[in-house]
């Protein structure tokens, strides 16, 4: 019954077809994809891609160098000078953390660590998923 | 909108869609004038931050937790917001309220310098890092590793690398080993056309817009197609709530580091060594025999991007003798975060992981 009403629905029967078509080029496009042909074509666009990335690095190094401007280079070695402090705060944070936490938490005077769950659950029986 | 009695069902079909074309107008007016939808809203700590490498530790919301934690590793070029997407379409939420303790990696977007990252880095430094905080801010001696597509190829190698401990269980989720079954990718990075030296040596890092590309490529009318769908079901909130969700997911690439994408592209997708067992990091043969612990593998029968055929070997590689692939209806996403998934693999991955982790 429920196929005879989908159908005649005309709406229903759009909806299977978008979804075979979208099915149907996938693969018609797919199959095209997976030849020399366009792995070669790929490869074209990416030399290309590369060599105005390189021409406009080159050009822009150029361009700053003569506005005395660092170049990305020496940004980029400022950029990695700041991340190795930012490395080191950190692992100075997590030992004051860790000092602090170890004060604060002192198991023979009954105080305990962080208020966490205990580690005690066990998985449900196979006689309570029933 | 269901028709009063009495009336046919041709013009009760008739009204219901005047009616959804009058709510997609003003639903198509609200889908343009409002943002992206929030993610990653599982309450967390960050725990640990290295570079751009952030440590979370998800909340507990139970009174007592599973032992054993749990340590989920994403993919290099993917936000891990996949994991804990919304209230209700989040794997890391339903882990938490299931009593496991969840800890996530979020690699972070790579900046210009991380592009002389290696795969050494992550597998042998990073990983291995991130588990000794898990382990300390924990107190336990051992955990579960969770690994995604690219983040199950780091586990496993750490796994393979680490056979002393602590892991406890590891499990993947459509993770690739076997290069010669991802057809349309090995085609388009064919070393006779596609110079990665030459790509890595003049970007850097690869840009988030060739992965993208590269992504919609595998299904090159899947764009036209969904946005008919979204038009189609721009009456419809949740549908229109999820699609948002997953398309702000999917857009939201980041660069894949440097170096690492030259060893991924050589030694994986050229030299397919991960299957044959000579795949090499840090000097390191990577043998996944060397795998004894419990070993889950969940694949997606309908997945574009990590091909059954790519990812069937992976299990049979692992020496552990409590191992298992299991095979799931839907695509490399909507496995881990789609509406099914909540009916699939969430249940799937807790009843593994909860006798495996007392």
């Amino acid at each position: 019954m429920a196929e005879k009403q989908q159908a005649m629905d005309p709406l229903a029967m759009w909806r299977e077809w978008v979804a075979q078509s979208e099915r149907q080029w996938n693969a018609f496009l797919n199959q095209a994809m997976a030849t020399d042909e366009f792995s070669k074509a790929m490869g074209r666009f990416m030399d290309f891609y590369l060599n105005l990335q390189k021409g406009m690095n080159e050009t822009m190094g150029r361009y700053l160098q003569l506005v005395n401007m660092p170049s990305r280079q020496e940004v980029l070695g400022l950029g990695e000078r700041l991340s190795a402090i930012e490395e080191r705060l950190g692992r100075i944070e997590g030992m004051l953390a860790r000092g602090a936490e170890a004060e604060v938490s002192d198991p023979e005077n009954g105080v305990s660590p962080v208020n966490r769950p205990a580690r005690t659950k066990q998985p449900p029986s196979r006689g309570n998923d029933a | 909108m269901s028709a009063p009695a009495g009336e046919t069902s041709i013009e009760a079909r008739v009204r219901m869609e005047v009616e959804r074309a009058i709510q997609r107008s003003i639903k198509g007016l609200e889908y343009i004038s409002t943002g992206d939808p929030a993610v990653g809203l599982t309450p967390k700590d960050i725990i640990y931050r290295r570079g751009t490498l952030q440590l979370y530790h998800y909340r507990p919301q139970t009174d007592e937790v599973y032992r054993v934690p749990v340590l989920l590793v994403m993919s290099l070029v993917s936000k891990p917001y996949i994991l804990d997407l919304a209230p209700g379409q989040s794997l890391v939420e339903f882990l938490v309220r299931q009593g496991f303790d969840v800890y996530m990696i979020d690699w972070g977007v790579p900046r210009p310098e991380d592009a002389r990252l290696r795969l050494e880095d992550y597998v042998l430094d990073f990983i291995p890092d991130c588990v000794g905080r898990v382990l300390e801010d924990s107190g336990e001696e051992e955990l579960s590793v969770v690994g995604y597509c690219m983040g199950g190829q780091l586990s496993t190698m750490y796994a393979a690398l680490h056979p002393e401990g602590p892991l406890k269980n590891l499990a993947c989720f459509t993770t690739p080993v076997d290069s010669d079954g991802m057809v349309l990718f090995k085609r388009w990075l064919d070393p006779r056309y596609f110079d990665v030296d030459r790509v890595v040596d003049t970007l850097g890092n690869v840009p988030p817009e060739l992965i993208y590309a590269s992504f919609d490529m595998l299904k090159p009318a899947g764009r036209v197609a969904k946005n008919i769908q979204l038009w189609d079901n721009l009456w419809n909130d949740d549908f229109v709530r999820s699609y948002r969700l997953f398309e702000r997911w999917a857009a939201d690439q980041i660069p894949f580091p440097g170096e690492c994408f030259r060893q991924f592209t050589k030694q994986f997708m050229w030299e397919n060594r991960l299957v044959r067992n000579e795949f090499e990091v840090g000097g390191r043969r990577v043998d996944l025999g060397a795998v004894k612990v419990p070993f889950l593998h969940v694949v997606a029968e309908h997945d574009h991007i990590v091909p059954y055929d790519s990812a069937r070997p992976l299990v049979s590689l692992i020496g552990s003798e409590d191992r298992r692939e299991v095979m799931l209806k839907g695509g490399h996403v909507s496995l881990v975060a789609g509406g099914n998934a909540v009916y699939r693999l969430w249940p799937q991955l807790e009843s593994w992981l909860a006798e495996r982790s007392v």
